[in-house]
């Protein structure tokens, strides 16, 4: 049994207190620390209840960002990230970051002020259906319709966006709601227990993997919501299992970890997409078949049975049939595998050899800078505890083939709605998040421009965000697209106006400098990595440079295009 | 295709049918009738709600035990029973 806080009368009896202060109260028994947002009217009452609580309210520039820094700091922490924003526009502006949490499982509790109860359906001023809006995209939502509801439903709203598949909930605030002073009532909270796996199963799954001789681990982005990094890398070692990685599960087994093949799918490694097709037992552990990663689904892993580990029952056979289907905790299920694979040395000597035959090549002609080169050298200088944020596009896929991660929550990516603009709000709630991290955010010309009041907000608190801008005044990666699939019919992908954005950056009072030759890599590493402050590299690349390899779309994944 | 007869029960609170109904169709199925009763005995509780949706999926690749556990993952659905097989409508 729980109740909100409120000072007591002289019988002892819970004050009478303002829908807005149980609001912050439940936020502070929640252990929130920060707060994204951005005020407006009808969530007034609820800004009016900040000062002089716990939380510390982040001013973004755009509620877009505020959601999109909660995201980032609900993928560092494991806890729900907090964003905040009026009715309306507000809650509207939020709606990418709410999705963008949604199609990653990140666990983050959007709040949003909605016009008075008795106004709702009047089409009143600053009045939207957010509730309505946001269905298809958050784990679960909720309008207040009482204040006395409060306590309950925030207490509910942070649970159900931590527990299980984390994902993003929504509360609607009407204004009156907020205003209203109630006494708290108590209330208690009904929690899901995990499911135990069946023993079954696991028989059955140590079962194949002793008798395979070429089995493969598939891992992704549910081993880190599962927290089973270190279950997942004990069964890879005393296996002796070649792995592969999708985008998001980048960093769960070290990328410089010997039997780590790299990531599969359209931007993956050879080595990966071959060990996947040749394989015959694909353990797949939280990871969902997603197309970027598969290819042509019927073509992937064609010769294998498939054991499919992860916390969401309903991933599990939803677009690949399993031999095995275990739905739980990841780590308990991992720590049950204890079979070795008893014939298949071999089959992991022929992975290494792949692994060395087809790495990555950093020699590159001519004297401009070659982005995957200096990702890489920024990320080896950076350290094991660096956080790299990144956007969308042609930089977000040479982070992923050229830094190094030794954890999942080092790489903070938008995996499922790919959202340009992800970036610099990603930067700004990660290094809240771990504020003795070095974090750095790779970001394209393009992308830097959605989002890029940001720095702003990157200035106001002195975070000391360390910005690699890769320019090459172009968007990238469409551009590519339209060179090897659309005939190189060039359209609408020019930015050669973009304007000088170190410039921007010191206007904004971020120190900045731009780069623009292979020479001058060096030093700008350093320097960005010795400012104490945030800073801006603006480093200029070859508009015609392109991420290889590529896997051509509807192609299956060995059907691979390389740098010719 | 893959039609069928999907009986919900869920928890009564604001949003539970547009979400229920949404998701069905979200995930590729065409609703084909719907039929709601309310106060449930038993799993439901109190205030459960039973909703009975006929469905056709759009296309071969759409599975009904995938979207039966689709839906148990909402809040507040309690129970979901499938019957993979072309019913008359219940509208």
């Amino acid at each position: 049994m729980a109740r909100a806080a409120a000072a007591p009368d002289a019988q002892g009896n819970p004050a009478p207190v303002s829908g807005a202060r149980l609001v912050v109260e439940a936020l502070e028994r929640e252990g929130v620390r920060y707060v994204f947002g951005y005020p407006g009217g009808a969530i007034m009452p609820v800004y009016d209840a900040l000062p002089g609580s716990k939380l510390k309210h982040i001013l973004v520039r755009h509620e877009q960002a505020a959601a999109l820094a909660a995201d980032a700091w609900g993928r560092v922490t494991g806890e729900p990230g907090v964003c905040l924003a009026t009715s309306g526009p507000g809650a509207t502006n939020l709606v990418t970051g709410i999705a963008n949490a949604y199609l990653d499982s990140v666990p983050m509790v959007a709040i949003t002020g909605q016009v008075a109860t008795h106004l709702i359906g009047t089409d009143a001023f600053q009045e939207v259906d957010i509730f309505g809006i946001t269905l298809p995209i958050v784990k679960h939502s909720y309008v207040i319709r009482r204040t006395e509801d409060i306590p309950r439903i925030f207490a509910e709203a942070f649970e159900l966006a931590r527990s299980g598949r984390p994902g993003p909930v929504l509360i609607d605030l009407p204004k009156d709601v907020t205003v209203k002073t109630v006494t708290p009532e108590p209330f208690e909270l009904s929690r899901r227990e995990p499911v135990a796996p069946e023993a079954s199963a696991i028989a059955h799954a140590n079962t194949l993997i002793a008798e395979a001789r070429a089995p493969i681990l598939y891992f992704g982005g549910g081993v880190a919501i599962a927290r089973a990094e270190a279950a997942l890398h004990a069964f890879a070692t005393r296996s002796g299992m070649p792995s592969v990685g999708t985008l998001k599960g980048l960093g769960a087994i070290p990328t410089d970890a010997p039997n780590f093949l790299g990531m599969l799918g359209m931007h993956g490694t050879r080595a990966a997409n071959v060990a996947i097709d040749d394989c015959d037992l694909l353990i797949c552990v939280g990871a969902r078949f997603d197309d970027r990663a598969t290819g042509k689904l019927d073509t992937f892993a064609p010769r294998a049975q498939v054991i499919h580990l992860d916390g969401d029952p309903a991933e599990i056979g939803k677009l690949r049939r399993a031999e095995v289907g275990i739905a739980g905790d990841l780590s308990d299920i991992l720590d049950q595998l204890t079979a070795v694979p008893a014939e298949a040395g071999e089959w992991f000597a022929e992975c290494q050899r792949n692994k060395l035959r087809w790495a990555m090549n950093y020699d590159a002609p001519g004297n401009g800078v070659f982005a995957p080169a200096m990702l890489k050298q920024l990320s080896e200088a950076a350290g094991d505890g660096a956080i790299i944020t990144c956007d969308v596009g042609q930089h977000q896929m040479w982070v992923a083939q050229h830094c190094r991660f030794i954890r999942p929550q080092a790489h903070l990516t938008s995996a499922g709605l790919g959202t340009m603009g992800y970036g610099l709000p990603a930067g700004i709630g990660a290094i809240l998040a771990e504020p003795d991290a070095t974090v750095i955010t790779v970001s394209g010309d393009g992308s830097i421009m959605m989002n890029i009041q940001e720095l702003a907000t990157i200035r106001r608190y002195r975070l000391p965000l360390k910005i690699l801008l890769l320019d090459n005044s172009q968007l990238g990666m469409v551009r590519q697209w339209q060179e090897l699939f659309f005939e190189e019919n060039f359209s609408e992908i020019d930015l050669s106006d973009n304007p000088d954005f170190a410039e921007v950056a010191r206007s904004f009072g971020i120190e900045a400098f731009t780069i623009d030759h292979r020479s001058e890599v060096n030093g700008a590493v350093k320097r960005l990595l010795a400012t104490d402050g945030p800073i801006l590299c603006h480093v200029r690349i070859d508009p015609r440079a392109n991420v290889w390899p590529l896997v051509p779309p509807n192609s299956s994944n060995v059907q691979m295009m390389e740098q010719s | 295709m893959m039609n069928g007869r999907l009986v919900i029960a869920f928890r009564d609170e604001e949003g539970a049918v547009g979400r229920i109904v949404g998701l069905v169709e979200r995930r590729g199925f065409e609703l084909r009738g719907i039929a709601m009763s309310s106060d449930l005995p038993g799993d439901c509780g109190a205030t459960g709600h039973k909703l009975t949706l006929d469905v056709a999926a759009r296309d071969a690749s759409r599975r009904l035990d995938v979207l039966d556990l689709q839906l148990m993952r909402l809040d507040g659905v309690s129970q979901v029973s499938t019957i993979a097989a072309a019913m008359e409508s219940v509208s």
